[in-house]
């Protein structure tokens, strides 16, 4: 497919309540990051975030509908054909919509570097599989990135948690010992995070 | 004004006209400064207007255009279609593509670069200000503005092919073939073509240092 929709994009309602329609994945595009969001339950269309761990700056862009972005504090109503750059990763914004039609553009990558797609998009894609216990699916799609990734710390701590889930204790402790050798911060994680109940009390669980 | 960040209406960017005045860009990355990759806004003010030149990607960038306001036909290698607000066309390196606007008023945002590349900004983002600012009737800028370009990008013979065409459109003809020899003498398979076939020189082609140059 060379061309479609905005609405006729996938539509993956994620936890924090807004919309994720992905569309580097879906046209397969490896050189820049792109992706459209629309509200979900509770009105939020951008997820309140920084991005310093990735360095990217951003373009939010409104196709249609009305959105109240909130970066570094400040409040702004923005309506079609209407933006909001922000230059640095480490600001807060996020936006709420102020219409139920309303959709964003999301461009975004780090200056000076190859684009990289990055690890959160495998993980919210296999949001709607894991939801429905379908861990095989969901264990497939993280599998997948970390070829591309394989020294992703947060792709294979998610993966141990689905594997841990989906009843596959050994691989799930093997990927959860290599997320916290590359990043000590996954143990805490691990520590608290019920995915790993199942496998909690196994010998060796690294946290 | 927080320099963190900045907000804006593709509506509040210049329209800039190119040479043949076929093209409308609204200069997006250069005026807030983004640095990840390409991303540009084109317009088509009046049905049957170009939104998006005819071309291909032959260096290997990527792109996707995202029809903001409007709607356009465009042609994608062997294909034509309609393009309404909202619509999302991918156009791999290599392929055929163009757009027409098919009604007032359209507006494409066009977001582009290569895979696996570090993106650098490329020189035919200022070349076309600069040609614009000269159209304008703001010649010193323009100027100004080329021989930054050059600066910045050494090396390339389109650089100093730009320039020619900037020196050959404001009558400086001892400045245009200088600029021409530097592009000659940088990709000799090429200029003689592309020279022949560019409408900015073609009031050189009776001067007799075209045929010294291109034989």
């Amino acid at each position: 497919m060379t061309h479609l929709h905005v609405d006729e994009l996938d539509r993956i309602e994620l936890d924090d309540g807004f919309e994720w329609r992905p569309v580097r994945r879906r046209f397969g595009i490896r050189a820049f990051g792109v992706n459209a969001y629309a509200p979900g339950a509770t009105g939020r269309i951008v997820e309140e975030h920084t991005e310093s761990t990735l360095g990217h700056q951003e373009i939010y862009l409104v196709l249609r509908g009305r959105a109240r972005f909130t970066v570094d504090g400040n409040e702004h109503d923005l309506g079609p054909g209407e933006l909001v750059f922000v230059r640095l990763p480490s600001l807060r914004r996020g936006a709420v919509a102020l219409t139920d039609d309303a959709v964003v553009l999301a461009l975004g990558g780090k200056p000076g570097s190859p684009h990289e797609p990055s690890a959160w998009e495998a993980m919210f894609a296999a949001v709607p599989a894991a939801r429905e216990g379908r861990w095989a699916d969901a264990i497939r799609m993280h599998e997948e990135a970390l070829v591309e990734q394989p020294g992703s710390a947060p792709l294979l701590y998610n993966l141990a948690c689905m594997e841990s889930r989906g009843g596959r204790p050994l691989d799930a402790l093997l990927h959860l010992t290599r997320a916290i050798a590359l990043d000590p911060k996954w143990a805490e994680y691990a520590a608290k995070d019920t995915d790993f109940d199942p496998i909690r009390a196994e010998p060796g669980f690294p946290a | 004004m927080n320099e963190g960040y900045r907000v804006l209406s593709l509506d509040d960017l210049e329209r800039l006209k190119s040479t043949d005045g076929t093209l409308t860009l609204l200069p997006l990355r250069r005026t807030i400064g983004f640095r990840p990759f390409g991303v540009n806004a084109w317009l088509g003010e009046h049905a049957g207007d170009q939104v998006i030149e005819r071309h291909r990607e032959q260096d290997g960038d990527e792109e996707l255009y995202v029809v903001v306001r409007g709607c356009a036909t465009f042609t994608l290698g062997e294909e034509t279609f309609a393009a309404t607000a909202g619509t999302l066309v991918h156009a791999p390196p290599g392929t055929l593509r163009e757009a027409i606007a098919a009604e007032d008023d359209t507006l494409v945002l066009a977001i582009g670069a290569k895979p696996g590349k570090a993106w650098e900004p490329a020189p035919w983002e200022d070349f076309y200000v600069a040609f614009a600012h000269r159209a304008a009737g703001r010649v010193d800028e323009g100027r100004a503005l080329v021989v930054d370009t050059l600066t910045r990008h050494p090396g390339t013979w389109q650089g100093p092919f730009n320039a020619a065409c900037f020196e050959a459109l404001e009558g400086n003809d001892d400045a245009a073939f200088e600029y021409l020899r530097a592009a000659f003498d940088r990709a000799p398979a090429l200029i003689g073509k592309y020279a022949s076939d560019d409408h900015d020189l073609h009031r050189l082609q009776a001067d007799p240092r075209w045929r010294e140059l291109f034989g």
